[in-house]
Formats: structure tokens, sequence, C-alpha cells
């Protein structure tokens, strides 16, 4: 079944792809109807009613997207197409993948520039809705709705599982190193990096700072690669364990007081953005949306932040980034790269978590070893990837419930991404600075 | 600004790497450790928290109590009899009221129940 559906996913894209290749490869005129149609309108002074309409024929001609289609557009209207089909046909994080495929086709349908129609120009509707991307609005508001959603009981129950989270932000820095050896420069290394958190806000919040001309690929890879978990994931946690391994039996979470939990998002508060700063907008909203959750006294603010709020900035954000794949921004070798620097960097931070839950094992002794399968929930892809430990540990042992355990590295690995963003954006003005002087 | 960023290459890089990492460890360990700390610490300062105060008695205090005193008979058993009963009769008997709560849904020919009734008749 996944075997099939890997197929269906990558044969898909390659496809697109190899289309795209031969068809610019066979150097097709860039010259669409629309600007042929123009230029005979512009030459023909207008006389007679006649020619009048005829022209103003001519004219409405070339302002429809039949005669305006260029084949990188049509291109993406079928990527479009394949993220619909891929969620409605898969399930593959519907929520998100419907308005960025809905979102793809609607950047992608070719207009006359200078209408104010399009995502790029000044001035259009989509841009000002595009504003919350450009300047990393929409990501903390939805960190608040995450942190309004998020229970940190079992993190709090077993903090030593908080480390597994930062063991997969590994995956991060490993693939900044790649992204610079493939030619990219420190800001946009750093924003493709961060796909590797497989965290759809940080990776958009750290690239409209660093690098806004990679947003869109940098985005679509991010969401695509974590509604893809449930293909990448199996077959390196496989890999990477035994089969006695993943039977290990983890004994269940104490129980955890209320002060607790109003205490977790304080602290967390206080002491990683004492830390790290530059995550503020991040981690800030995280803490706070998870204190009106578990204050007990705000269940009204908790309640919006994690339905109807963060929904709009799901929809408003989804819709946005598609669009924002305009094709003539879009098709580039560098989106070609990010795509595949995002695999490894996701198949790297798996590989790590799962590495460092197996570390820990060696210090652990008796019930209090842990299931390395966990590890690979350090990825913040939640609760995707935690679903993906639970079943992966289902198939091992039928009676071996996973989901609680590996929803600790899971949130863990949603405040390590943030931090290591914020690590990333301190360490790139550092370095302007630097350049500045 | 990337003018500027890009005459950092590799070396760059792999500073960043290693410093990161260790950050994101070290940010995350901390929590960690506070954490750990708590779960014996928390308890700890409740108790002390929770600890019964010494009850003083205050003027105002002491005319409720008098007032209080002053509860006729009836309210008493009344009082005596819902506590009697709570602790006595607390879930001994369960309600046995099911309630079959209908759900509403949308007719459609493709779930209606007469095409599963007569099923293959109807093709005919």
């Amino acid at each position: 079944m996944n075997t099939k559906r890997l197929f269906i996913v990558f044969g898909a894209i390659a496809t697109i792809m190899i289309s795209w290749a031969a068809a610019s490869a066979a150097g097709l005129s860039n010259q669409t109807i629309g600007e042929v149609t123009q230029a005979a309108v512009a030459t023909g002074a207008p006389q007679d009613f006649n020619a009048l309409a005829m022209n103003g024929l001519m004219n409405f001609m070339s302002m429809t997207g039949f005669a305006n289609l260029t084949l990188p557009n049509f291109v993406m209207i079928c990527v479009g197409l394949l993220f619909i089909f891929l969620a409605i046909k898969f399930d593959y994080e519907p929520l998100l993948l419907i308005p960025i495929g809905a979102g793809v086709i609607i950047g992608n349908i070719p207009f006359v520039a200078g209408n104010q129609i399009g995502i790029y120009e000044e001035g259009s509707v989509l841009s000002y809705l595009y504003f919350g991307v450009e300047k990393g609005i929409y990501p903390p508001l939805i960190f608040l709705g995450i942190g309004a959603m998020t229970d940190f009981t079992s993190l709090i129950a077993n903090p030593k599982l908080m480390l597994l989270g930062a063991a997969a932000q590994v995956g991060v820095f490993l693939t900044f190193i790649g992204a610079i050896s493939l030619g990219f420069d420190l800001s946009e290394a750093a924003a493709i990096g961060i796909i590797g958190g497989a965290d759809g806000p940080t990776a958009i919040f750290l690239s409209s700072k660093s690098a806004p001309h990679l947003l869109g690929a940098i985005a679509i890879a991010a969401y695509s690669y974590m509604a893809l978990v449930p293909v990448i994931q199996p077959p390196i946690m496989r890999l990477m364990t035994t089969p006695e391994e993943r039977k290990i039996r983890m004994k269940p979470p104490r129980t955890v007081t209320k002060t607790e939990k109003i205490l977790f998002p304080l602290v967390g508060l206080i002491l990683t953005t004492f830390i790290s700063p530059s995550a503020l907008p991040l981690l800030g909203m995280l803490f706070f949306g998870n204190l009106l959750k578990e204050s007990g006294h705000t269940e009204r603010l908790a309640n919006t932040a994690r339905t109807s709020m963060i929904d709009i900035i799901t929809i408003l954000l989804g819709v946005t980034v598609g669009a924002s794949t305009q094709a003539s921004v879009f098709i580039t070798t560098d989106s070609l790269k990010i795509f595949a620097l995002g695999a490894v960097a996701f198949a790297i931070a798996t590989f790590s978590g799962l590495a460092f839950a197996k570390m820990m094992n060696l210090f652990l002794k008796g019930d209090n070893k842990i299931n390395p399968l966990i590890g690979a929930a350090g990825v913040s892809a939640v609760p995707d990837s935690a679903r993906v430990v639970q079943q992966e540990g289902l198939k091992a042992d039928s009676n071996n419930h996973l989901l609680m355990h590996a929803m600790a590295p899971n949130v863990a690995g949603v405040i390590g991404s943030a931090v290591a963003a914020g690590i990333l954006i301190s360490f790139l003005s550092y370095f302007q600075q630097v350049g500045g002087m | 600004m990337e003018d500027q960023v890009t005459q950092f290459g590799l070396t760059e890089g792999l500073v960043i790497t290693l410093v990161g990492v260790g950050l994101v460890f070290f940010t995350l360990t901390l929590l960690f450790l506070l954490f750990i700390s708590f779960t014996y610490l928390v308890p700890i300062v409740m108790e002390k928290i929770n600890k019964p105060k010494q009850i003083v008695i205050k003027k105002d205090d002491e005319e409720m109590l008098i007032n209080a005193t002053k509860v006729s008979g009836e309210v008493n058993a009344a009082i005596a009899a819902a506590v009697y009963h709570y602790m006595a009769e607390a879930h001994d008997e369960e309600s046995t009221i099911l309630t079959i709560q209908k759900v509403k849904k949308a007719y459609s020919p493709w779930s209606s129940k007469i095409y599963s009734v007569h099923g293959s008749q109807l093709n005919r």
C-alpha cells in the first residue's frame, strides 16, 4: 500500500518535471497567444463599429487565461491538482494540501500583468493577504493555536524525552551544511535546513526573514514532506531498530498536577526566549496559547485560538503560500534542489532522533528504558509522526500503545525547531554585521 | 543583504551547525533539568503552601458562628439526610434510562433503506 502511494506521489512529480524539462528543451516559443493578439490590436487603428467590436473582442481574448497560458503555468496547475488529489484520495494533511493546492491553481491562472491581479503585484488583494506570510505574521498565530491545542502532560511526566526533540534538530543543521555545499548562501541555507524540523510555520517564519525569494518552494516542500511523514518515516524506523527494541514497553506516565501544567508554559516561555530571543514570536505565542489552555480560567480564549482562529489562519496561509508559487518565480532549479534537500533533511532528522533514543537506552535501566521508535517523533510534525510511531509500535506488538509517549518528543520537537530557528536567525544577523564591516 | 552573507562559506556553516546543535541541546536540557527538579520540588512546595493555617477567630466570625447555631432543626435534618444519602448510597443505583439520540441525515438515494431492502429487485 505504502509503496503504491510512494510510487504515485513521486511518479506524478517526476512526470511533471520530465514534461516540463522536455518542453523547455524543445525550445517552445515563449510568446503566448495573448501577446500575439495584443500586438495585432495595437497595430490596427479602430475606425468603424465593426472594427471597434472586433478589436474589443480581440483585446478581451488577449486578456483571457487561454491566451496567456504558458507551459510553466500549466505545469503548476497540474501540481495544484495533484495536491488536491493526494489530499482527497489518500487523506494526506487535507487541511493543508487542499488550501495549498487551490492556492497553486489560483496563483497560476495566467493573466496580463499590471492590473493588480497577481500576488506579486503591489496593491492586489492577494498581495495584501500574502503580507501575513511575507512579514511572518501568520506563523506565530498558528503557533498560538498549536499551543492552545497541545497537551504537554506526557512531556512534563517524562522530561528526559525533551532531549529527543533536540536530537531531531540535528537534521536541520546537517541540511544547512548540505545546502551551503550545493551553492546556496548562508541565509538561504538556513531557511532550507529548517525544513528538517518538519514544522511548516517555523519554516515559513524563517524563510520570510532570511530568504523571502525561496519562501514558496520552502513552504511547499515543508508541507508536502509533513504530509508524507507516513511514507518517509516507517522505512527508516525499521532500518534503525531491531524487532526486540520495537517491542519495548514503556511504563505509563505519572499523573501531572495542575500546578505543573501551569508552570510549564511559564517556565518554558521565560527560559527558551531568554536563550533565543529571535524565536520570541514563535515560542512566545506557543507558550501563551498553552497557558490559555492550562490556566483553566480562559477556556473561551483557548477555544477560539485552537478552533476558529487557527482555522482562519490556516486557510489564509495555505491559499497564499500556494498562490505564491507563481510559475515564473517558482519553477527554477533552486526549487528542485530545495525539494531534494528537504527530503534529505527529513530523513536525517528521523534518523538522528532514532539514533539518540538508542543511545539514551544505553544509560537507562529496567523499565525506564524507552522504545527507540519514539525518537522518530522528535521531528515536530504534530501529531503525524507520533501517530506513525503508534502504528509502527502496534505492528511489532499489537498491545503496545506508544502514542502518549511519542507525543512528548513530538511537542519537544516543536520547541526545539523554534529554538533552532531563533539560533539560525541570530547567527545570520551576526554574519551580516561582520560582512557589513 | 545576501551579497554580504555570500562571502561566508562552509567553515561558517560548520561553526553555526556545531554551536547551533549545542545550543538546541543546551536549551532543552535546561528545560529537562528544571522539570526533573520540579517533579521533586513541586510536591514539597505545594505541601508547605497548602498547610492548614491556624484558625484565628475574629470578632465578625464569632458573630457569624453564633448566628450559624441558630439554624432550625428542620434545616439541620435536611442537611444530615442529604449527607447520609450521599455517603451511603453514592453510585449504588445507576440510572437505567437509555437515551437513543436520533441522528439527522440528509436523504440520499445512496443510503436509502428502501434500496437495501429491495436490493437487486429494483434493478430489474
